[in-house]
């Protein structure tokens, strides 16, 4: 009897195997729930694949965006708002994996570990999305893109809140192209990319509030140097090519003529290292993002590490091998706007259930840190003259601009990406803009007057 | 102390019980309360008849066994009387004769004598029923395990499940020959074999299983335990290889999210339903898998998930592996060698079963499509799970030896 009571206290081992088994079971329930819950065949949620418990997306002002009616999913019903808040959105099928219907799936049915679908089933439908975006003002953006591909995103740099952001090219919900379509036509190139948050573009000219905070960081005498210009500059084995012939300019100058010469002298006097270390103190290289409910965008790249002088010369305005993100560069310049720091950048501002209780509200949280306050203010200065020394002021009309525009080459012969980025300074409209039309040419005649048209509609709708 | 203990747990097992009626009844909104009602209200007097009798009159001291089973038993009607409110009078018919067998039992085990010289009908019996089964049986749902008798459905395995335990055990006892121990190889080959040849291939690892644990139990011989377990897995590569169907059955295994319309369609729904309950389910009558095939049988796991919560799911899995921790332990005490095999090789059986179902459903291990004991709607389950019950109370006769 004690033999046999010895014998089966292997038994306990086995028990040990099965809760062991429990507790993966366990792991696995709740590291995989939200994707297990979301599959349409649950028909909590989906019927014949259709999400219809998903609860409704609406924009700042309530406008409804997307919400479930007589057990279908509908998009609001103005054409140019469906297209333009696309992206944003996101698409049901899930192609537009950057969008609100994606990225906050198990939020918008309502689904949580602990409770399961309980709300969901109860109220009939799942949480209720408010994002942070204008449909009216992203549809002006979509509208001054007027076809042309690129992206135009709005922030405020001091909450993070993004009004506006649309991406060109888009669909309508209603009428959307066949697969065949959107692989063979150039209409439909990269339609499923939000190239707000996703794209990764060569920078051009705005590279160069980079290389200037560089050299005001680590050249002392940035502010009393002279820099000749010729129409371009001998470096290494090459030459840097100028837009112009600038002559004799400040540093100031250099920014807001954009001399090519004065720049690749400017990235010279750096060297590569220092270059590489202001663009990463800035935000290059970071593949972190923002993390969590806020915008997860692209990071931009940077590799100068076995950069030839040359290629240090055309690295220092832009060109070489860097790219960006337009989104992550707002928040460059949203930093230089808000002394130094940018709030990391959002859509989603609130989430309900359908009953009206609150499940999240989002709140201002910064980014690490881009640059030191005295840094941000000499950059914040350097943009205002670009507006008032350059652009002009009439491009601008009562925004108190700050800004840079880029004209990015893209090779071969095709147009170059045309480029702004920009804040206003004013107290009640702390907005950053950033506008890339792809191959739209230069950045002043054609990203300029985007991001006019875009802050002007801003300015009657939350100026004071 | 220890009786108001019981009879606080009894309290609140009723409560639960009949808060789950209460939940279905709302659900069925005024359309045959009667069969829910008479299920439950029968089932809840049957439980308190029983601990009046026993702790009141016959002064038992244990009653950890019988709670257990009244627990998980309550759990396994509620769900059949919510799924399937027309057939609450028959699971609670084969909840009834299962507790009737289990009594029985308890008198007939009182005395190993005449276990002993039960032993020999139980194994032919076990072995004809099985036979019998094989030959009249019909491919249900790939396999051969249902017989028809007069409008009755039997499930034979389940049945037979308790008669291999109790013929194991009692052959063990007394004979510790090698004649002996060659018997129960012939019974446990010719059990199996059966089994095999239904396609049953999650009860005859269940019968293999519980074969090992009473072999090891009474020899305590581990060289021919592994021994035995290297033949049964060249056998199975065997089956497998010549037998391309029964592989093609487990082919889904680990890849059920790439076929979810099909070789994965039951898991992937038990797994996607279980997750939507949350911790605290959607409520009985709430939930979706109870619309898919076997829901109340193969997939009950998900269903109590579902509506019940993955507390209450969590918790009935512990149930199991707390019963047999806890005749492990007590079996030490037991005045004879066949209790303790007998007690510890069914809740072992119990565990591994609900292993296999729990386990199997949610793709950790093959699919096979056992009933999760005591939960899985079922007459012959219900009754099989009840009848092992008394082999497991069979740990705390010592308690008997010593009051006399």
């Amino acid at each position: 009897m004690r033999a046999i009571a010895n014998r089966s206290k292997i038994l306990y081992a086995l028990t040990g195997v099965f809760l062991l088994g429990l507790i993966i079971l366990g792991y696995r329930f709740y590291s995989n729930a939200q994707n297990w819950s979301g599959q349409r065949y649950n028909r909590h949620l989906y019927e014949s694949g259709t999400l219809v418990s998903g609860g409704k997306i609406l924009d700042r002002e309530g406008v409804p965006l997307a919400q479930n009616e007589d057990g279908a999913r509908r998009f609001n019903d103005d054409r140019t708002i469906r297209m333009a808040t696309l992206h944003t959105i996101g698409d049901l099928e899930g192609y537009i994996s950057t969008g609100v219907h994606t990225q906050f799936k198990s939020e918008l049915t309502g689904y949580s570990f602990v409770d399961g679908l309980y709300n969901t089933v109860a109220d009939g439908s799942g949480n209720d999305i408010t994002l942070t975006i204008n449909a009216d003002l992203c549809a002006t953006a979509y509208n001054a893109l007027n076809g042309r591909k690129g992206t135009v995103g709005v922030y405020n740099y001091k909450t993070g809140e993004v009004l506006c952001a649309t991406s060109s090219p888009s669909f309508d919900t209603r009428n959307r192209p066949s697969a065949k379509e959107v692989e063979e036509s150039e209409r439909y190139e990269g339609v499923y990319i939000d190239r707000f948050v996703s794209g990764e573009y060569t920078p051009g000219s705005i590279f160069k509030i980079v290389t200037a905070a560089s050299a005001i960081e680590n050249i002392p005498d940035i502010y009393s140097q002279t820099f000749t210009c010729e129409g371009e500059y001998n470096i290494g084995e090459g030459k840097v090519i100028c837009n112009g012939v600038h002559g004799k300019i400040s540093f100031e100058e250099a920014l807001s003529h954009s001399c090519n010469s004065a720049f690749a002298q400017i990235a010279e006097q750096l060297g590569n290292e220092k270059l590489q270390q202001t663009a990463v103190e800035l935000g290059f290289n970071d593949s972190s993002a923002a993390g969590g409910n806020y915008l997860n965008f692209a990071s931009s790249k940077i590799n100068l590490t076995d950069a030839k002088k040359l290629d240090l010369g055309w690295a220092g305005i832009g060109q070489h091998t860097t790219r960006v993100n337009p989104c992550r560069f707002m928040t460059l310049v949203g930093a230089i706007a808000n002394g130094g720091a940018s709030p990391k950048p959002y859509v989603v501002s609130k989430i309900s259930t359908a009953s009206g209780r609150s499940v999240y509200k989002a709140k201002t949280k910064l980014m690490d840190g881009y640059m030191s306050p005295e840094t941000a203010s000499k950059l914040k200065k350097m943009l205002r003259f670009d507006v008032e020394d350059v652009y002009g002021e009439w491009r601008f009309p009562n925004l108190e601009m700050c800004g840079k525009t880029g004209t990015a080459e893209v090779g071969g012969d095709k147009e170059p990406h045309a480029w702004f980025v920009g804040f206003s300074m004013r107290e009640d409209l702390p907005l950053a803009v950033v506008v890339i039309i792809e191959n739209g040419g230069a950045g002043s005649s054609n990203a300029i007057p985007v991001a006019n048209t875009v802050l002007q509609e801003a300015l009657k709708l939350y100026g004071e | 102390m220890k009786k108001n203990r019981y009879f606080f747990l009894m309290v609140l097992v009723t409560l639960f019980q009949t808060i789950c009626l209460f939940e279905i009844v709302i659900k069925l909104e005024a359309t045959d309360l009667k069969y829910p009602a008479i299920a439950f209200g029968g089932y809840i007097l049957l439980e308190w008849i029983y601990f009046i009798i026993h702790r009141g009159i016959m002064k038992s001291q244990s009653f950890e066994v019988e709670l257990i089973g009244f627990f998980l038993s309550g759990i396994g009607l509620a769900i059949t009387v919510s799924v399937y409110p027309e057939k609450s009078i028959t699971q609670l018919a084969a909840i009834l004769i299962g507790f009737a067998g289990y009594l029985v039992l308890l008198w007939i085990l009182k005395d190993v004598d005449r276990c002993m010289k039960l032993r020999y009908v139980a194994a032919v019996g076990s072995v004809g029923l099985l036979a019998l089964t094989l030959m009249l049986a019909k491919f249900t749902n790939g396999a051969k395990n249902w017989l028809y008798i007069g409008g009755m459905s039997i499930q034979p395995s389940e049945l037979v499940k308790v008669a291999f335990v109790f013929v194991g055990a009692a052959t063990l006892e007394k004979l510790q020959s090698t004649r002996s121990l060659t018997r129960y190889i012939i019974f446990a080959v010719a059990c199996i074999g059966c089994l095999f040849l239904m396609y049953d291939f999650g009860t005859a690892l269940i019968f293999f299983f519980t074969f090992i644990v009473i072999s090891f139990l009474r020899s305590g011989d581990i060289r021919t335990i592994i021994f035995i377990c290297v033949i049964a897995l060249l056998g199975a590569v065997l089956i497998l290889m010549f037998k391309p169907y029964v592989a093609s059955r487990f082919s889904s295994y680990m890849h059920i999210w790439e076929d979810v319309e099909g070789g994965g369609f039951q898991q992937t729904r038990t797994l996607t339903y279980a997750v939507s309950g949350g911790l605290f389910g959607l409520g009985l009558g709430n939930g979706e898998l109870r619309n898919v095939f076997a829901a109340t049988e193969d997939l009950v796991f998900g269903v109590v998930s579902e509506e019940l919560g993955l507390i209450i799911a969590f918790s009935i899995m512990l149930t199991y592996a707390g019963l047999l921790v806890y005749t492990v332990k007590n079996s030490k005490s037991v005045h004879s060698t066949f209790y303790s095999i007998l007690s510890v090789s069914a809740a072992a059986l119990l565990l591994f079963q609900a292993a296999v179902n729990v386990f199997g459903v949610s793709d950790l291990i093959p699919f096979t499509g056992v009933t999760l004991p005591f939960i899985s709607r079922g007459g012959s389950s219900v009754m099989g799970c009840w009848m092992l019950l008394s082999f497991i109370k069979a740990v705390s006769f010592r308690e008997k030896e010593a009051a006399k």
